[in-house]
């Protein structure tokens, strides 16, 4: 078989790089590591083939002024038998008037040259509705991918739902998402059709996660139960597991290990697969790899600033910290600002606001996503008259 | 020219009148349209209740922006209709309460400050032993840091006797405020809340002159 390259993998890495190159201070993670990929072999028969393949990912997050910009890619490369190159590009925007919603909107596009599958090209756009609350939340999305595999175009639609749920260092959610898509060479390839139809198919997909968390460290068990309805019913089951061990603040070893179902919406084949790689973040902090329990301080220090007359003057600002997670959205309300709700921005790993205050007492509480107001835990703490608390902070 | 100026000066006061009148009846009620409560509360039947409790405190003379407060934290808290009528009232009540320890003529700022200890569990009697301790200066300052350390844990009565102690000695509010921000800091690191107190506020206590000396010194002027 002659050597197949992907002919976008260029391109959507001059694009990755000239966006790492022009933000002024990104959160960079890179992993780097090798697969054991054994996938089905395309031809009049079927059977499989294991490949060794090297795998280089990156991850870039850069926090804008009310949202986050993110974009990801990796690269899987085992010389003639498989190379595959995917981009992703999110933003993620908590809304104005309910901190606790949050709406995501990306594309994403890979490359592939795959024996087992053929050459092509993907592109996909997505739009997902989040509700993050404390402990729980859940989501609901749509997307629609463009797939050409060895010249045939195909497409696909998908709409997927989901409920979330932390139980302390356990996390554990259940989804189901429903595609349909004409990139029927994918599954063919699969073996979750039985003849070169050429005819549209359904995908139901039930999958539970359930990932348990100490410290930076994490493991994650996944299991999916998926429907293909074509010929005729079948079900598919696929098990993965995969463990992230950070070995200090910035170095982790990644290992994930099963199966990866067929999937129409990237245009990516079903593989069984063993994977370690060790991951390296970059950055003024790095990326949190849990999300943390929820600590809030405030402290009030003084700086030089101008007043409403333009005259610089010593004041006082009020500094709110607080560490949640980085999908959280963070307010702070108190009588500094007519209690009115002000978000914070997620600055090096924390979400912090810097408010002007005037002299006098002033209760405040800080909210995550739709959970309870709390006070800041180094603040003194009072009743507030309607069975929650407020911190109180006095400002000379 | 004066036969047809009488009629207009006739014409002339009635409209004004009316006019006065109308005024009079469309500006509360625009203002009562565009005030934060009403802004605040869309539900026209809490939002009558809470503006009718406002109203009541403000006709036995208190302040009205606490009260306001105290509605927008309810509503941002998303409380019951009820329970922001209800926290509304009782701050009302430590308004009127605070005012009557803090008398003769307490400021706004220090009703806010007796009603804020007062919620925090200050006793009544605190409150009439620190105005007696600064009769003539503003009490707001000592009052907000006695309710932050009552508030941190220390007992009321350890607290006060600092506090007053610290007034009777001379202490200026920054000094006094910073006795709180020593013991937050303490208490943050560690400390037990009564003995940061304890420490801190005998290292401000060294830094005042004796209380002979603050006697002499203590100004006779009225509060601003």
């Amino acid at each position: 078989m002659s050597r197949r390259r992907p002919p976008h993998a260029l391109l959507l890495l001059a694009l990755l790089a000239r966006a790492l190159g022009a933000q002024g201070d990104p959160l960079l993670r890179l992993d780097a590591g090798f697969a054991t990929i054994q996938q089905p072999a395309i031809g009049s028969v079927r059977g499989r083939e294991i490949a060794d393949a090297a795998l280089v990912a990156a991850f870039w997050r850069r926090p804008l002024d009310r949202s986050t910009l993110l974009a990801s890619g990796n690269l899987t490369y085992a010389r003639d038998s498989l190379a595959a190159i995917q981009g992703v590009a999110a933003l993620s925007v908590p809304w104005r008037r309910e901190p606790n919603l949050r709406t995501d909107v990306g594309v994403a596009g890979a490359s592939f040259s795959l024996r087992s599958a053929g050459t092509g090209g993907n592109a996909n756009a997505f739009v997902r509705q989040h509700l993050v609350r404390d402990d729980d939340g859940g989501w609901v999305g749509g997307a629609m991918g463009r797939t050409r595999r060895d010249g045939v175009p195909s497409a696909t639609t998908s709409a997927d739902i989901g409920l979330w749920r932390r139980w302390r260092f356990l996390y554990g959610s259940a989804s189901v998402a429903y595609q349909h898509s004409s990139d029927w060479l994918l599954l063919y390839t699969a073996g979750e059709l039985d003849a070169r139809s050429e005819a549209d198919y359904d995908l139901i997909d039930l999958q539970l996660v359930l990932q348990a968390r100490g410290g930076p460290h994490d493991l994650t068990l996944s299991w999916t139960r998926r429907r293909v309805f074509a010929d005729g019913p079948l079900a598919v089951p696929a098990l993965q597991g995969s463990g992230t061990f950070q070995l200090t603040d910035r170095v982790a070893l990644v290992a994930s290990v099963g199966r990866q179902l067929a999937d129409p919406m990237r245009g990516l084949p079903q593989a069984d697969l063993a994977m370690a790689a060790v991951r390296v973040s970059f950055g003024p902090q790095p990326l949190p790899v849990m999300p943390r329990a929820v600590v809030a301080e405030a402290v009030v220090h003084r700086e030089v600033g101008a007043d409403s007359s333009g005259a610089t003057r010593p004041r006082a600002i009020l500094e709110i910290r607080v560490e949640a997670s980085d999908t959280a959205a963070v307010t702070v309300a108190g009588s500094f600002s007519q209690w009115d709700p002000i978000p914070l921005r997620w600055e090096a790993g924390v979400w912090v606001a810097r408010v002007p205050i005037e002299p006098g007492t002033h209760r405040l509480g800080v909210r995550v996503g739709v959970g309870p107001w709390r006070a800041p835990r180094n603040l003194a703490r009072v009743r507030d008259g309607f069975g929650g608390e407020s911190g109180l902070v006095v400002v000379p | 020219m004066r036969v047809t100026s009488a009629p207009r000066r006739w014409m002339v006061g009635p409209a004004l009148a009316a006019l006065l009148l109308g005024v009079s009846l469309v500006v509360p009620a625009l203002q009562a349209q565009t005030s934060p409560v009403a802004l605040a509360i869309p539900d026209a039947k809490t939002r009558q209740v809470v503006e009718r409790e406002i109203a009541r405190a403000v006709s036995r003379g208190l302040p009205s922006a606490p009260l306001v407060a105290k509605v927008m934290e309810g509503v941002t808290k998303q409380a019951a209709p009820d329970r922001i009528r209800a926290a509304v009232a009782a701050q009302a009540q430590r308004l009127e309460e605070a005012r009557g320890l803090l008398g003769p003529t307490p400021t706004e700022a220090e009703l806010v400050s007796g009603a804020e200890a007062l919620a925090a569990g200050i006793p009544t009697a605190m409150l009439k032993q620190v105005r007696a301790a600064w009769p003539a200066q503003s009490v707001v300052m000592p009052l907000d840091v006695l309710t932050e350390l009552v508030a941190r844990g220390v007992p009321p009565k350890q607290a006060l006797e600092r506090v007053v102690t610290l007034m009777r000695r001379g202490a200026t509010p920054v000094q006094i405020a910073g006795l709180g921000a020593a013991v937050q800091a303490d208490v943050a690191a560690g400390l037990a809340p009564d003995a940061a107190l304890e420490v801190r506020a005998r290292g401000v206590m060294s830094l005042l002159p004796s209380p002979a000396a603050a006697a002499a010194l203590a100004p006779s002027g009225r509060r601003p």
